[in-house]
């Protein structure tokens, strides 16, 4: 059986294979001797079911918070009395506007 | 081709930090240098939204420690956050070439990429931020939205109801972490539908309640397809919406004229003859 993760980067950086369609993937997936785990994940076009083979871990997307009162801790205490400026916690100069 | 090598240097080590972007999918959006990174730190710190591309990235380097264990339910991310930012910054000041791998670009909606920077900058340690293609990237790809022609504005969704911002319906909003929107606690990782309902009123002062709305979700693994959802605003709060997906409002009117400064730039171009 080939390795998934492999596999998966290998498919990841094929132009052809990208944007393959699951009918398309099939024959190929075979010939590679990719794990029952992803023919299945392709064919039903439901990647969770990578997890059987690989596990799941589930992972948590947010990285950013923008909410008053959890700023820096330096500002904390001038912010008390609940008076909170429209800053944001990753700028470290408050009074250049967040430039993203 | 030629192969350049980094020559030895006798100098005691000093720690160094690169925070570098992984890019949304497996295989497909890891840049050279970015992986050049990975491959020659000594230690790797990894937020990644996917396991299985954290599984990938393992395949990379022996040393890669994930980040998310930190996170948990009912303590507030900021702590966790923090405690990132120390952890690589630990291993810094044990003189190591540090490299924390996040997904997408390191820099766009994640606040300790910018931070350990700063901070490994002002205790005097070389520190260097690497772009990677982030959800946004994606997004304008997936949906055909060229920023530049309308003009796009970009909020995580929470701030909108946490401050009083200026939207300007004639330009793409964009709205990150709509899942979690309204969390003050920074504790949990989804609110629902009544916060979801907060956040409908507000934008209800810029947009109709049938305005629509797109819900989208890039793709992590190059065999999945993106997730493209089009509903109306009012069916906001009860939609199937997870944290790692973004909303997207078009434009809601067209763009003005601004006589007054044509008239100017008409009279400029009189006085400088290009008329
Ligand atoms: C803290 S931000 C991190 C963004 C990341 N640094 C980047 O460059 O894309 C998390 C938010 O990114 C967006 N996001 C994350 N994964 C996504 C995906 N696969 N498709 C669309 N949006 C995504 C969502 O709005 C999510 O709430």
């Amino acid at each position: 059986m080939s390795d998934t993760i492999e596999l998966l980067n290998a498919i990841g950086q094929d132009a052809t294979l990208r944007h393959a369609s699951a009918d398309e993937l099939a024959p190929i997936l075979e010939q590679a001797k990719a794990s029952e785990a992803l023919k299945s994940a392709v064919a039903a076009g439901d990647s969770s079911l990578l997890f059987e083979e690989l596990g799941h871990k589930p992972n948590h997307a947010p990285q950013i918070t923008n909410a008053p009162g959890h700023e820096e801790e330096e500002e904390e205490e001038e912010h008390h009395d609940g008076d909170h400026k429209p800053h944001h916690p990753s700028e470290p100069d408050h009074h250049k506007p967040h430039k993203q | 081709m030629d192969t350049l090598t980094t020559p030895p240097s006798n100098d005691t080590p000093r720690g160094s930090l690169a925070c570098v972007g992984m890019g949304m999918t497996l295989g497909s959006h890891l840049t050279p240098l970015a992986r050049s990174h990975i491959e020659q730190a000594d230690v790797v710190f990894a937020a990644l939204s996917d396991g299985i591309v954290e599984l990938w990235l393992q395949r990379m380097h022996p040393d890669v420690r994930s980040l998310q264990p930190y996170y948990a339910e009912g303590k507030s991310r900021m702590v966790t956050y923090r405690q990132w930012v120390e952890l690589m910054m630990t291993e810094v000041r044990a003189g190591k070439k540090v490299c924390g791998v996040f997904y997408g670009h390191p820099g766009i909606f994640a606040w300790s990429p910018h931070k350990v920077i700063e901070v490994a900058r002002a205790e005097g340690f070389a520190a260097h931020m690497e772009p990677g293609i982030s959800a946004e990237d994606c997004l304008y790809a997936d949906l055909g939205i060229d920023p530049g022609r309308l003009g796009c504005q970009h909020f995580e969704a929470s701030q909108l109801l946490f401050y009083e911002r200026r939207i300007d319906p004639t330009g793409y909003l964009i709205l990150w972490q709509v899942g979690l929107v309204g969390d003050l606690s920074l504790k949990r990782f989804s609110t629902g539908p009544a916060y979801r309902q907060v956040l409908v009123d507000v934008l209800s002062q810029d947009y109709p309640l049938d305005h629509e709305v797109i819900i989208y979700r890039g793709v992590t693994l190059p065999i999945q397809k993106p997730r493209i959802h089009r509903i109306v605003l009012r069916d906001l709060p009860n939609a199937t919406l997870t944290a790692e997906e973004t909303v997207v409002l078009p434009p809601a009117a067209p763009l003005k004229l601004n006589l007054a400064m044509r008239e100017r730039l008409m009279e400029l171009d009189k006085a400088y003859s290009v008329a």
